[in-house]
């Protein structure tokens, strides 16, 4: 027969689920861990990597908040990427190291996703050089965006102002963020004194640091190819 | 110390890392069963890879499915690393062999180490994480231990997270391990042969690559938190089967010079080229069992011309390993191909 300890256990065991732990959870533990453990947040953008295959099909997930938080702000920004079709596609086909580009709005933020082959500066900069209006017509509709536009006559403030708005990327496997941590603080010891049970503290503390990530590098279909070679294989030139 | 005396010892550590390894069975991988059926090469396949079982259009496929533990008590629910060794049959009645498990990656990238690891992951007895423990776990935002199922008396949990805890390599495959959970089938998990291996193409190009089969069925676990049931995966494979065949994509992917070539504890990233290399259909769980279970022996080292071994010291140092485990349970010792 069930004991009043199994009982016990078994509340303990769905505390997690329940709407006041939550809170307190929310609430007091991770603030209280985040003021005792702080945790910086961790650089959005694709990790360094010397390797040519690192270089291909590269994500830049930007999430901008709008100025105007009603549905005119949202529908000036809806607006502008849709009088830049021609240029959006002049962009793209000049440039020709996109994969895809996505405009989406999310609550009040007009977020741009894409995938890209290379080195981001230079991924930015040929835009800027091809669709330097259409980033300013955006941009323009952003919160603090007025300091860099026009973008061609600003280009290296441009760029940190979109690396800094570049998501972090979670590492796709589950103690990637571990080691991201330990290479932000400059510790790339092969063995350290470590306890593996904090792992969900560290990632939820990064998540408190830095609420907008990209989970995983993406999953891909056709991993290891670069735009061109696509476009080239299929018979589609450029 | 000589190659065979540590394939001794590596086997020794792998028995002692189960405290009822019961003689003339396997000392991990214990409980299995034997499958029949065949491999078909993708049309790809063919230009990067000249081994045989790559060039012709099928060859015969003997599986052996297994869960981890070295224990002879078959426990198929609880949370445990399954295997998957598949034996591809050529034409001059020779074979060559392809060892997979559910775990993507692997412990120790040396030998050395291995035994260091299977020394603190002996299995100690499993304590159960009091109410109160639990809560101050969660306090500390941790995620508090599960209990274990019924009748789990010692576990190498706790030695395999202490070792986590001073190797950083290790964590990887340790946190894995740990929500690595039961699939509902043997022919709904992915399995991955870990080490990497050189293909030679019929060109002479040769790629570091890595294998992991994908079901075609797709991967599901059993739930968490149901009661651990200890004896259906051999039932579900029988019943799927005698429904229809279950298949499985062979998947290889082609590493790049700075990727960890010689260390199975390192993933490679996700962008890597992958191809299609062939599909495995399973027709039936074989007859005869004592034969296609137990007395077969499998080892990640026989290979034939077209696939080598890389540098991997673990990879290496199984060749040995299996072939000793092999006669000490009195299992069918195959030849090694031209060696
Ligand atoms: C130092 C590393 C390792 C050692 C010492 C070791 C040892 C062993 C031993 C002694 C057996 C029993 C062999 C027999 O009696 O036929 C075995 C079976 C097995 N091992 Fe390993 N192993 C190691 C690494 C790995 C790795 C990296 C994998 C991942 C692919 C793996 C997957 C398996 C599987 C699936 C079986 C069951 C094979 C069957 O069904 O017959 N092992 N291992």
């Amino acid at each position: 027969m069930p004991s009043d300890k199994d009982w016990f256990d078994r509340f303990v065991i769905g505390l997690p689920e329940r709407r006041l732990f939550k809170f307190l959870a929310a609430r007091i533990l991770v603030p209280f861990w985040a003021w005792w453990t702080p945790v910086k947040p961790l650089p959005g953008g694709p990790h360094p990597s010397a390797q040519p295959g690192d270089n291909l099909q590269c994500m830049m997930n930007l999430i901008m908040p709008l100025k105007d938080k009603s549905a005119v702000g949202r529908a000036k920004a809806a607006g502008a990427i849709a009088a830049n079709k021609d240029q959006i596609y002049a962009g793209l086909n000049n440039v020709g190291t996109v994969h895809f580009a996505r405009f989406v709005i999310v609550g009040d933020n007009i977020c741009m996703f894409s995938v890209y082959d290379g080195d981001f500066t230079n991924y930015i900069r040929d835009f800027i050089a091809t669709i330097g209006s259409v980033f300013n017509a955006v941009v323009e509709l952003v919160e603090g965006g007025e300091d860099v536009i026009p973008c061609e006559h600003n280009a290296e403030a441009f760029i940190e102002w979109v690396h800094a708005r570049d998501l972090y990327q979670v590492p796709d496997t589950a103690t990637g963020v571990l080691r991201d941590q330990e290479a932000l603080k400059g510790d790339k010891a092969a063995s350290g004194d470590d306890d593996l049970d904090l792992l969900p503290r560290r990632l939820t503390l990064q998540l408190h640091a830095n609420p907008n990530v990209s989970l995983g590098s993406g999953y891909r279909a056709y991993p290891g190819y670069s735009a061109a070679q696509i476009r080239k294989q299929l018979g589609i030139g450029w | 110390m000589d190659d065979s005396s540590v394939a001794e010892r590596l086997v020794d550590a792998v028995e002692s890392l189960s405290t009822d390894h019961k003689r003339g069975t396997r000392p991990i991988h214990t409980i299995g069963v034997g499958v029949d059926g065949y491999f078909q090469p993708s049309e790809a396949a063919r230009s990067y890879c000249k081994a045989e079982h790559f060039q012709r259009p099928c060859v015969r496929a003997s599986v052996r499915f297994s869960n981890g533990s070295g224990s002879p008590v078959q426990h198929d629910g609880w949370s445990d690393v399954r295997g998957m060794a598949t034996r591809f049959h050529l034409s001059d009645g020779s074979a060559t062999d392809l060892i997979a498990m559910t775990l993507p990656e692997f412990f120790v990238p040396t030998v050395d180490q291995f035994f260091e690891f299977a020394r603190t992951a002996k299995p100690k007895p499993v304590r159960r994480e009091s109410p109160w423990q639990k809560i101050l776990d969660m306090l500390q935002l941790k995620i508090p231990r599960r209990n274990p199922p019924p009748g789990q008396k010692e576990s190498p949990d706790a030695g395999a997270k202490s070792f986590a805890d001073r190797h950083r390599f290790a964590q990887l495959a340790v946190v894995q391990t740990d929500t690595i959970g039961a699939p509902v089938s043997y022919a709904r998990a992915a399995y991955h042969a870990v080490h990497t291996f050189i293909v030679t193409a019929p060109d002479g190009v040769r790629r570091p690559v890595r294998f992991s089969w994908q079901p075609v069925a797709g991967v599901c676990n059993t739930k968490a938190t149901a009661t651990a049931v200890d004896n259906y995966l051999r039932q579900e494979l029988e019943e799927r089967l005698g429904r229809w065949p279950a298949r499985f994509m062979l998947m290889m992917t082609i590493g790049e010079a700075g990727d960890a070539l010689d260390d199975p504890t390192q993933p490679w990233p996700a962008k890597r080229v992958r191809v299609v290399m062939g599909t495995l259909t399973l027709k039936n769980v074989a007859a005869d069992q004592v034969a296609a279970a137990e007395r077969i022996s499998f080892n990640p080292c026989r290979l034939v011309p077209g696939i080598e071994v890389s540098e991997d010291p673990i990879l290496r140092a199984r060749r040995n390993v299996y072939e000793v485990s092999c006669q000490r349970r009195n299992g069918i010792p195959c030849p090694f191909n031209g060696s």
